[in-house]
């Protein structure tokens, strides 16, 4: 086995060990948030999460699968490494990036929904008679 | 609450263009426009002073809560699904004094307003 497919190797393995870690994370603390936007509806809270974690993993394996084309040669383990770090703190910051964005959808959504359900900011300055159409 | 009733000002330009502004919004409470001193407002509202109405723009909720001036200012945008956030940060104890300072004074030089910005037609 060449240095070259063994750096590919490694990159995959860590790239995938990775994206499934961040994942997992995901799926298990996003639920509390969602159930909370869902006013305690957990089917619905756990179908949204599940959603969201495989368009997570879509894009992440997405990533991970068209970077990974080095595009020069590798010829000694210390050219592997670096390219290893350089692919995989790529994959990092898009994870990172994913992650972030992840975040910020729950608490929109959350922001949202709270506010649906808002009190009038003001308090009325009197009442009237509503006479109904007839 | 699941309506509000507008009581606008038809004659004002500015009011007219807010109304077509407003039509075109995203609601999470219903906003049924009525000109102020009409025979509706005055049908559907027997015991409100319709003069008072005249001078600042007045809301009224579907329990019959009025809100005049400022407050009704608030209340439509609290009505729309966009800016509701905006009807609470504008409402807060430390904008609320700026809020009803600017909203009067729109409110009360409304038809200059509407002159100079070309929206009285």
């Amino acid at each position: 086995m060449t240095i070259g497919i063994t750096t590919y190797l490694i990159y995959l393995a860590v790239s995938i060990a990775l994206t499934i870690w961040v994942a997992r994370t995901l799926h298990k603390n996003g639920r509390v948030f969602l159930v909370d936007v869902f006013h305690g509806n957990e089917a619905l809270a756990d179908s949204v999460n599940h959603l969201l974690v495989v368009g997570f993993y879509l894009i992440n394996f997405g990533y991970v699968s068209l970077a990974l084309k080095l595009g020069y040669e590798v010829t000694t383990p210390q050219e592997g490494i670096e390219a290893l770090s350089v692919k995989v703190g790529m994959v990092l910051l898009v994870l990172g990036a994913m992650h972030f964005f992840n975040l910020f959808i729950f608490s929109r959504m959350r922001r949202r929904a709270s506010l649906v359900n808002g009190a009038p900011p003001v308090p009325p300055d009197g009442y009237t008679r509503v006479q109904e159409a007839a | 609450m699941t309506a509000l009733t507008v009581l606008y000002d038809p004659t004002c330009g500015l009011c007219r263009r807010a109304h077509e502004w407003l039509a075109e919004q995203r609601k999470l409470i219903e906003l049924v426009f009525v000109p102020c001193k009409s025979e509706e407002a005055r049908f559907r509202f027997p015991h409100l002073d319709h003069d008072l109405t005249a001078q600042d723009l007045t809301v009224i909720g579907d329990q019959g809560e009025v809100y005049m001036g400022p407050k009704a200012w608030l209340m439509v945008i609290w009505a729309l699904s966009q800016y509701r956030e905006w009807s609470y940060r504008l409402s807060s104890p430390e904008l609320l004094p700026t809020t009803r300072r600017v909203v009067s004074m729109i409110s009360q030089h409304r038809y200059q307003i509407g002159r100079v910005t070309g929206l009285a037609r």
